[in-house]
């Protein structure tokens, strides 16, 4: 009887396994930094993407359950690539989400080989437009921060002489490159470039170097805890310049360092207080659920995530399987998507485009003084 | 006038580097323990004291705060993870990657509890004023340079006047032969930890006024304090000490002559001459066959 009743119990477990269920639940990957000194832009990239996992399930966009999973990269190109692997060979995802430079360069090759999606919201990289067409960008490169920005440092503020403070890596070299080309058309100069080490913790002797240099402007081309350690120690030694940067301090903890009061930084426009409905519902439910306005990082993980919503969706109406070559094909076939921040497109190179928006830290908070297009 | 305000700055750095060392170099000579967790103890002891001042309780109260969770983990550590590997195996390897695991599990905690943002301590006193023709020191680098030397000279009397500093030194010298004495090898082991871990509170507060903090910090603290340690010669507390100074000097006025990229690794190029020149170190006594 025993025998019998555990021959029903494996006929069963074979044929709930033989034939797959008719609401096929998904699953998508994403590489961020959960520990480390840079384990903040974990937590603040997950939020944005949870929430359209969240959104995705209650609107049964897919015939099945959207489920995210996460590996630690800690921001590390060599973790990455662990990370990339398990997500590419073991849990088969047809779509990772990705984030920083270097580990975005470092995985992008795994991605093409399997024919995965890989999908940046977070580094700025130049470079990243180049990883092949199964790497895209839902956020506007370091080149064009830096393209929007430096005539408005120059024409506007009147901030000609600025020193480069920049984390010697693929991030900061592409700033110091774009700053170099783009100053001079504009009458402007890169007096100094100062390099640091990503393991730096004291700046006080760079602070030093810098005041020699009588700059008009800092440039802070860093990220992570060691960015908000440059602007503090270079305000705690006396430099006085304006400090300036990009979309990696849009950061709740950065804007709310007493030091960066005034700093400007720039990043990619989007109209918060627009009556689209997916950024509406998307601004409210965010606020809602984690008490605090939405930042351009917590869009670019949502928009990443909802992508793969919407195109997969269009696969399930098809009757195609959601595979990473499918949703290549489907992305190139579709002309826009409503995204947070209103409808927009991809680039050939798979790059999100975007107008540049340039804002000053006022009261712990930024605020927008200036938009501009950068597309041509 | 570079130059001097890189001295000024090397000091201050210095005066924390050395802060710093000398706990984990009076641990090391002592037990011979690889205490790698001495890189927790640094963040615990940070995070402790701004959780307690930024709640309002004061400098002090924080001070005092985080001097009780720096010993307590300390000595923690010594009662429940070495004091037991070493009753069993007494592995150094074994006991350096149990202190490895736990840096990095008090790593994560510290993250869950106070977030794994970047924070610092607020205070006036970590503003520089100019003090001279382009030249910026802030209170906290005097501050940090005399804590440097109170520590010192009170460690330096409290191991050559007391009874138990003597004991001290005698469990650097023979952990065996004390035993004779009637003395314990494991209570003075416990001290070790104890006052070992006491010595990185200043720079522990120190540091998060002047830098600010996050979880991760413990690991580069580590590799500061070892190349102290072996730069100015295991066991010798003066060379910990001249050492943590000669390095943050070191690394600053490298900005004389190098391209800033370069400024740690001029750390780690002093530590390779000195083990390729002089293994003992500046103040250590060579080792014999």
């Amino acid at each position: 009887m025993n025998t019998f009743r555990l021959c029903i119990v494996v006929a069963g477990l074979h044929l709930a396994t033989a034939f797959p269920s008719q609401a096929a639940d998904h699953q998508i990957g994403a590489l961020f930094p959960l520990s480390g000194p840079n384990a903040t832009y974990g937590d603040i990239f997950m939020s944005g993407a949870d929430l359209a996992v969240d959104h995705i399930n209650a609107d049964e966009l897919l015939s099945g359950e959207l489920s995210l999973r996460y590996e630690d990269s800690q921001a590390l190109p060599q973790r990455a690539v662990v990370g990339m692997t398990k997500l590419v060979n073991v849990d088969q995802v047809p779509y990772v989400l990705s984030a920083f430079t270097g580990v975005s360069k470092a995985i992008s090759t795994l991605a093409q080989r399997n024919q995965v999606v890989a999908v940046n919201g977070g580094g700025v990289g130049p470079d990243l437009a180049q990883l092949g067409e199964y790497f895209w960008n839902v956020i506007p490169l370091a080149n064009l921060e830096v393209r929007g920005l430096v005539p408005y440092l120059v024409e506007e503020e009147g901030l000609k002489n600025v020193v480069l403070i920049y984390v010697d890596d693929p991030l900061g070299q592409a700033i110091r490159t774009e700053l170099e080309t783009e100053l001079p058309t504009v009458g402007g100069t890169l007096v100094d470039a100062l390099s640091v080490p990503t393991t730096a913790q004291q700046f006080s002797g760079i602070a030093a170097k810098v005041r020699a240099a009588e700059p008009d402007a800092v440039y802070i081309a860093s990220y992570g805890a060691q960015q908000l350690q440059i602007v503090k120690q270079l305000r705690d030694n006396g430099v006085d310049a304006q400090l300036v940067t990009y979309s990696g301090y849009s950061v709740s903890e950065a804007l709310a360092l007493p030091e960066s009061e005034g700093l400007i930084y720039t990043t990619q426009s989007v109209d918060y207080d627009s009556d689209d409905p997916v950024t509406k519902r998307f601004v409210d439910d965010y606020t809602a659920k984690y008490g605090r306005a939405p930042t351009a990082y917590n869009v670019n993980y949502y928009n990443a995530v909802r992508l793969f919503g919407l195109l997969a969706h269009a696969l399930e109406d098809k009757g195609q399987a959601v595979t990473g070559a499918n949703l290549l094909a489907e992305r190139m076939a579709t002309d826009s998507f409503d995204l947070v921040g209103g409808t927009v497109s991809f680039q050939d190179d798979g790059t999100l485009v975007a107008p540049i928006q340039i804002n000053i830290v006022t009261d712990g908070a930024g605020q927008p003084v200036a938009t501009v297009d950068v597309a041509d | 006038m570079l130059w001097l305000q890189l001295a000024i700055t090397g000091l201050q750095v210095g005066a924390l580097y050395a802060l710093t060392a000398v706990g984990f170099s009076l641990i090391f000579g002592c037990t011979r323990i690889f205490h790698f967790a001495h890189g927790a103890t640094f963040v615990l002891a940070a995070y402790v004291f701004y959780y307690v001042e930024s709640q309002g309780y004061g400098t002090a109260a924080g001070v005092l705060a985080a001097s009780v969770a720096a010993v307590g983990f300390g000595v923690l550590m010594d009662r429940l993870v070495y004091a037991p590997i070493q009753r069993h195996e007494g592995s150094f390897f074994t006991v350096f990657v149990a202190s490895f695991g736990i840096g990095i599990a008090v790593q994560n905690l510290v993250g869950m509890v106070f977030g794994r943002s970047f924070v610092t301590v607020t205070t006036p006193l970590s503003r520089s004023v100019e003090v001279l023709d382009g030249v910026y020191v802030s209170p906290l680098a005097w501050i940090a340079v005399a804590c440097a030397g109170v520590f010192f000279l009170g460690l330096w009397f409290f191991l050559r006047r007391t009874n138990l500093g003597t004991g001290l030194r005698a469990l650097a010298d023979n952990p065996e032969l004390i035993r004779v004495f009637g003395l314990s090898p494991r209570l003075l082991s416990t001290y070790a930890f104890a006052l070992g871990s006491f010595l990185v509170v200043p720079a522990a507060v120190i540091t998060g006024a002047t830098a600010g903090l996050n979880p991760a910090l413990g690991h580069h603290v580590m590799l500061i304090s070892l190349a102290a340690t072996i730069v100015g010669g295991i066991g010798s507390i003066g060379g910990a000490l001249v050492a943590g100074f000669g390095l943050g000097l070191a690394e600053s006025l490298a900005l004389l002559q190098f391209d800033s990229q370069w400024t740690e690794a001029v750390t780690f190029a002093i530590l390779f001459l000195f083990i390729l020149l002089r293994p003992s170190g500046l103040f250590g006594r060579a080792a014999t066959s």
